[in-house]
């Protein structure tokens, strides 16, 4: 194995450049879930460590939206001094893994491992964010449902990097939150999990952005509770979360929960984000 | 190809080459650096045994490559008493049981001298117990350490309120 750790995109972006598949170059930042993904076996292809790219750790505002580095850990997202919107992804920071996890993996890390259980995609969905991807043959942007193409399966090409997350501008009043179930409280991967976004003009929704995550191949938006939920005060959007407007899920049975069962754990998961937003209870 | 670096382990600054990048920080520390204190228990990031602080931070050494540390400072479990003058972690451990067969014990401790410097659960058992999540410990001492990090909270909150006063 042969070990590469540039400071600068330039060097980061031509120790891709040309590589195909039988040279094979692994992209890591914390590595947290490349490591146990190895197994027993050992890795002789060549590992590119990103973290001590410059620009590319910390979250800052751009423009009229908002910068995350690729290499920014679930700890800087924990710390950062952000607005009520981010307060999902926030609480999403808290349930990935244990702190020591938090402190080494970072949020394009967990987009790019791209599994169906990713804590922080169901908030980055709710939140529109969008995937910088960038090589020697330019940048491109995706948006991340585009970005994540199935189980473990991404867009991305194999000269590319993610260099950043972007979060286009956010309603004023706009707040995010976050709902994980496991089968205990913390160290768990999730049964079924809700990222949400809302706006809210006295006391009753105005825009909803709900996503589900763990109940099929890639976390999904819910269009169609979306629009049912505009204009709902709290006892009435908790009504309008029905099995009917969740069809596009299509939960599986596993180790952690039947698919039955995580059904019934998508709604109450919904109708507790719901209420930790409009009561005002979400915290990172 | 070989690789040398060059860190700071409990206040030593060590340089070290390895022929082969896999090395994981644990087995260096274990094997190279004759600091066995730090244990190996899933050696896949799940069961916290392997805690160590990094420039600071909590992390599991089984999921970090040694050779991703060059400049880093590296605290461990033999690095925290004293001479013969415990840690307070160390010493609220003792006092209050905080384990029983003490293989996940340095773990521990690294985990909650790091929680603590962190200053976001201040005193609160829940969140004592959510940022202690990442070390599992299966003989089941957990009320003893939660007992045992509240304490040593304390009195490290109360210790520096004396010395600011």
């Amino acid at each position: 194995m042969s070990y590469l750790t540039p400071t600068t995109l330039d060097a980061a972006l031509g120790a891709l450049s040309g590589r195909d598949t039988e040279a094979p170059v692994s992209v890591i930042a914390g590595g947290t879930d490349w490591f146990p993904a190895q197994g027993e076996r050992a890795y002789n292809g060549t590992l590119l460590d990103v973290t001590r790219v410059e620009g590319m750790r910390g979250v800052s505002a751009v423009g009229t939206g908002w910068r995350i580095g690729g290499a920014t850990t679930w700890s800087d997202i924990l710390h950062a001094d952000l607005p009520p919107a981010f307060d999902g992804l926030k609480l999403a920071a808290r349930e990935v893994g244990s702190v020591q996890i938090q402190n080494a993996g970072t949020v394009a890390g967990n987009i790019c491992n791209a599994s169906p259980a990713a804590d922080g995609v169901p908030p980055l969905l709710s939140l529109d964010a969008e995937v910088e991807l960038t090589s020697t043959r330019g940048v491109r942007r995706l948006v991340l449902a585009e970005f994540i193409t199935g189980v473990r399966k991404t867009a991305r090409a194999a000269d590319e990097i993610v260099t950043a997350l972007y979060i286009p501008a956010l309603s004023a009043g706009a707040r995010g939150g976050f709902t994980k179930i496991g089968g205990r409280k913390y160290l768990v991967i999730s049964v079924a999990m809700v990222g949400a976004v809302l706006t809210l003009s006295g006391g009753r929704i105005a825009t909803a952005r709900i996503t589900v995550g763990s109940a099929s191949p890639v976390a999904l938006r819910m269009g169609d509770l979306e629009n049912a939920l505009v204009g709902a005060d709290l006892a009435e959007a908790l009504e309008r979360v029905t099995p009917e407007r969740l069809a596009a899920l299509s939960p599986i049975s596993d180790i952690r929960g039947s698919a039955e069962f995580r059904g019934e754990a998508v709604v109450e998961a919904i109708r507790r984000t719901l209420t930790q937003i409009m009561k005002g209870q979400a915290h990172g | 190809m070989s690789y040398t670096i060059s860190l700071t382990v409990n206040g030593d600054r060590r340089d070290v080459t390895f022929e082969d990048a896999r090395v994981t920080l644990l087995d260096l520390l274990r094997e190279r650096l004759a600091l066995p204190g730090t244990k190996k228990g899933c050696d896949r990031g799940q069961c916290g045994a392997c805690t160590v602080l990094v420039d600071g931070r909590r992390i599991n050494s089984c999921l970090t490559l040694a050779v991703t540390l060059d400049g880093a400072d590296v605290t461990t479990i033999e690095g925290l008493a004293r001479g013969d003058v415990l840690h307070p972690v160390q010493a609220s451990f003792v006092e209050h049981d905080g384990f029983q067969c003490g293989y996940c014990t340095p773990g521990q401790i690294m985990s909650a001298v790091g929680l603590i410097a962190e200053g976001d659960v201040g005193t609160d058992p829940e969140r004592i117990r959510e940022g202690m999540s990442g070390n599992l410990c299966r003989c089941a001492a957990y009320h003893g350490i939660t007992e045992a990090v509240l304490d040593a909270a304390r009195r490290m909150t109360d210790d520096k309120t004396r010395k600011s006063a």
